[in-house]
């Protein structure tokens, strides 16, 4: 009786993947592919559709290019700073102000405002704020501190920047923490506090712990999404002084639309996917090794 | 005393993260004149004039259109993520098909840097001639919703009790009609979030839009932008203000009233991805 019975209904089961799988292979695959042909070609807008394979030159050309390792670093460094700083921000908030939101949860509402709004705009609107002659922020810090400051020259564009995201994106981590703080059991709770724990080690001992892997989880997603930047950083600065604050994803799509370095784009682009895919699984198989050895 | 520190942490943080917005919303009922010599929060003279500004159509701006578009684009990428992420869910979570392949690509898929696909995107859109039009940003926008809607919906049919497929399909019910009337209705509310989600995602956008947009499918992420481009003069921060008021306010009223929907679904995206 098995067969019949299960074999119909794999069969079904596959029909209902199928657009999905239609719509990946024409909207993806054939992208990835064309990412690999033009890689190892030479191509330029006119020769757009017959691009002529001749081996590793546009690889080469992003290795030895210094903005490529400039674009790099700038985006590990932003990912890196970012998500610990959402991160630090969003478990301080999320354990401090439980009391208060637990019960009025419209508090919540008012935190997570920042992350319905695009980037870009947030971006579009420090440009006002941060505005030597008419931003308020300039102009508050020289009435009452006598201060002036440049946030979006060179030496503190960076910075600027990091804040920038950082305040937009630590309302992500302070959700997935309010989250895992809620989940913790109160029994656990109670009974630490029955056997007479203190504040500061209840939270040291018991409940951080039963809060790592969504800080994890939170530091891994902020970390992609900072190194992946583009909207804010974009509008804000653009690639900066000398391509200072230009991510991977800003040297991509300047290299393609200003220079018209189409296969220099495209290696850089595949190199990213290749490390990116790499990264990602690698992650999946250690998390499943973990689960599989619990 | 300690609910006191908790009240000022709250507010510092509230204002902090919500600056800009804040700061823009006043801006943008300033007078020009008001602006040059009130840098402030507090509005002493609001006028609705730059609003008149911005919803007036020139041949080079069309707040209009930019605004039509963004409807457009967000609406058909959200909605087609969604109906190719329903039967593929309903297959990963019953069908145990693709668990080990396809959902963690797609899954992946969510922090790969899309901008790797834009370029071969781009080419290929030049070719299907959909550069430029709400078609084409809006397949686009499909696969950047795909993920979240597959992790929603998967956990969300995984959630139901198997006894409910065994059961029809004893009385003969086949597979697709066990998704359209028993499967599709019980995720409601799992559809419903991936709906709200996918619009504010899809409708603040940026990347592909300004890639693959120059007039006519313009987003409105990408022509608020537009009123930067000083036409002369310098930019006219009240009006700029007016308008990114205006193209940041659809998802902020979706996230507001949602906001409890977009809670669960945050997490849910986070915590299996």
């Amino acid at each position: 009786m098995t067969t019949p019975s299960q074999r119909a209904p794999s069969s079904e089961f596959r029909l209902l993947a199928v657009p999905l799988v239609l719509f990946l292979l024409v909207f993806l695959g054939f992208p990835a592919l064309v990412n690999l042909v033009y890689s190892v070609s030479e191509v330029s807008f006119e020769t757009l559709r017959s691009p002529e394979i001749t081996g590793f030159a546009n690889f080469t050309a992003v290795w030895t290019d210094s903005s490529f390792w400039q674009a790099s670093w700038f985006s590990f460094r932003f990912g890196l700073l970012t998500a610990l700083l959402e991160c630090a921000l969003g478990l301080f908030l999320a354990i401090f102000l439980s009391p208060l939101i637990e019960k009025r949860s419209w508090l919540m509402a008012i935190l997570m405002l920042p992350l319905m709004v695009a980037p870009a705009l947030i971006g579009l609107m420090y440009r006002f704020v941060l505005h030597e002659f008419v931003g308020p922020v300039p102009y508050y810090l020289w009435t009452w501190f006598g201060a002036s400051f440049s946030f979006l020259g060179p030496a503190s564009a960076f910075w600027t920047l990091v804040v920038v995201e950082t305040l937009q994106w630590t309302p992500f981590a302070f959700l997935l923490f309010h989250m895992a703080y809620q989940a913790i059991p109160k029994e656990i709770i109670e009974a630490s506090a029955m056997d007479g724990a203190h504040y500061r080690h209840r939270l040291w001992y018991v409940e951080l712990p039963l809060m790592a892997p969504t800080i994890v989880v939170a530091l891994l997603i902020r970390f992609i999404d900072g190194f992946r930047v583009f909207d804010n950083v974009y509008v804000l600065t653009g690639s900066g002084a000398g391509g200072s604050t230009a991510s991977l994803s800003i040297y991509i799509y300047e290299a393609f639309f200003k220079q018209g370095a189409i296969g220099k784009a495209v290696a850089a682009s595949v190199i990213l996917f290749a490390v990116s895919f790499a990264v990602l699984y690698g992650l999946n198989a250690l998390a499943a090794r973990r689960k599989g050895a619990r | 005393m300690i609910n006191a520190l908790r009240w000022i942490v709250f507010a510092i943080a509230a204002l902090a993260m919500n600056f800009p917005i804040l700061v823009t919303l006043s801006t943008s009922f300033k007078s020009a004149r008001e602006l040059s010599t009130n840098p402030g929060l507090w509005v002493y003279a609001p006028t609705l004039e730059n609003y008149a500004t911005v919803f007036t159509v020139s041949d080079r701006l069309n707040i209009f259109l930019y605004l039509a578009n963004s409807i457009a684009v967000a609406t058909l990428g959200t909605l087609l993520a969604v109906a190719l992420a329903l039967p593929a869910a309903y297959a990963i979570a019953r069908g145990k098909l693709g668990e080990r392949t396809l959902l963690p690509f797609i899954v992946n898929l969510r922090a790969v840097p899309l901008i790797i696909f834009a370029i071969p995107l781009y080419m290929m859109f030049q070719w299907l001639a959909l550069l430029d039009t709400r078609l084409g940003l809006g397949l686009i926008l499909t696969i950047v919703n795909l993920p979240l809607a597959l992790v929603i919906l998967v956990n969300a049919i995984r959630d139901l009790p198997g006894e409910l497929d065994e059961a029809a399909l004893m009385d003969g019910a086949t597979r697709f009609q066990i998704l359209a009337k028993i499967i599709a209705p019980l995720c409601r509310p799992a559809i419903v979030t991936s709906l709200i989600f996918g619009f504010i995602t899809a409708w603040n956008e940026f990347l592909f839009g300004l890639m693959l947009t120059t007039s006519n499918a313009v987003p409105i992420t990408v022509g608020a932008s537009f009123f930067f481009a000083a036409s002369g003069g310098g930019v006219q921060w009240g009006v700029a203000s007016a308008v990114m008021i205006v193209g940041a306010l659809p998802p902020m009223l979706l996230g507001l009233i949602m906001y409890r929907q977009i809670c669960g679904s945050m997490t849910a995206g986070a915590v299996k991805g």
